[in-house]
């Protein structure tokens, strides 16, 4: 069977970018925003320090999503810069550590971006499940 | 650990990442090493062994460095848009320092010498000081911000063409702007204080005014590049 996609008098490739860049245009979060909606989640529910954010990722998803651990602190800075979350340095046992917290925007920005995360979640189950009318997300 | 870190810092530094950003991102992923260390040595593992598994799961360099460099938003100013900052940024700074120096000239007009037909007169007193500190900022406002537009380039990495435009432009100004003033038109009223652009009497001695002016902002800038380029042979 012919698909919609391979009627069309474009190169695969091309075609792969095509699609690709609209899926990103359409729904950054589902592919580039899953440390942020982590991170603003457990945010959400206390303050927390890069070591404490990371471990807590590890042990709610089961280890399953894993990777060098630094890298979420360039998340975390990005938060900050747009607003979404506020950094605050203190002193515990003798060491400085930063401190990072919710804002009313960092708030907004979950809300929203769960919102996308429950809908794209429920497209692919449902497609996976061989459903056919998905809810255009 | 401590040359991963300085390639990193210096990775991200050449790369535009906003000083600031990567001081506390070199500053939390050492804590986070420390964290993942103790929590290794807690699991059984011995110093070297825990610290060896512990940089391991903080990440490779070039995956740190990427995650930082990637995000748009963490990148400096004067690395996405070098001719607003090191051109237009030294113009407007020389410019505010020099309103600054001639609203002293002219406060310092008003206050001490009301009546007189012009500020630049024998002075006693508080007034020395007063009119000193604008002459002062009048006279090292150009070489001031020099330095700092050197001390921006210097800790973003930058290329040594910026922070010479923004010298060369900063002499220029400074050896061509003329103080004038305007005597009170009523009598004991307070007259004006205005500045202008021209050569003055000599150009001779503006021109070297203004090299000299450059030669003293350039060169603790050139010293430390020659020094960097030394220790990095």
């Amino acid at each position: 069977m012919v698909s919609e996609v391979d009627r069309l008098a474009i190169p695969r490739t091309v075609r792969y970018c095509y699609l690709t860049k609209m899926a990103r245009a359409t729904n950054p979060s589902f592919l580039n925003g899953v440390p942020e909606l982590l991170v603003l989640r457990l945010l959400e529910e206390q303050e927390m320090y890069g070591y404490e954010l990371v471990q807590a990722i590890r042990s709610r998803t089961g280890e399953v999503i894993t990777a060098g651990e630094g890298v979420v602190y360039p998340v975390l800075h990005a938060l900050e810069r747009e607003g979404a979350v506020r950094s605050k340095r203190r002193a515990v046992s003798g060491r400085s550590r930063v401190y990072y917290s919710l804002t009313p925007a960092g708030m907004r920005r979950l809300e929203e971006m769960s919102g996308v995360w429950t809908r794209v979640a429920d497209a692919v189950q449902g497609m996976l499940k061989g459903g056919q009318d998905a809810e255009a997300v | 650990m401590r040359r991963l870190f300085d390639e990193l810092r210096e990775r991200l530094l050449r790369a535009g990442v906003v000083p600031q950003h990567v001081r506390r991102y070199l500053a939390e992923l050492s804590d986070h090493l420390a964290d993942l260390t103790a929590e290794e040595e807690h699991a059984g593992r011995g110093r070297k062994e825990a610290e060896a598994v512990a940089l391991v799961r903080v990440g490779r360099l070039d995956e740190l460095a990427g995650a930082m460099i990637e995000r748009p938003e963490l990148q400096s100013w004067s690395r996405r848009a070098p001719w607003t900052v090191f051109g237009l940024g030294p113009i407007l700074s020389l410019g505010i320092l020099y309103f600054v120096a001639c609203l002293i000239l002219w406060s310092g007009w008003r206050i001490f010498l009301p009546g007189s037909e012009k500020p630049f007169v024998r002075l006693d007193g508080f007034a020395v000081l007063y009119f000193g500190v604008g002459r002062l900022l009048y006279y090292s406002a150009p070489i001031l911000i020099g330095w700092g537009f050197a001390v921006v380039a210097a800790r973003q990495r930058l290329r040594v063409m910026w922070p010479i435009l923004s010298m060369v432009l900063l002499a220029w100004i400074g050896c061509v702007t003329r103080v004038r003033t305007i005597g009170p038109v009523v009598p004991g009223d307070v007259g004006g204080v205005s500045m202008g652009f021209g050569f003055g009497p000599s150009t001779g001695e503006t021109l070297i005014y203004g090299a000299v002016m450059l030669s003293l902002m350039a060169a603790p800038y050139l010293v430390w590049q020659w020094h960097r380029a030394r220790l990095a042979v």
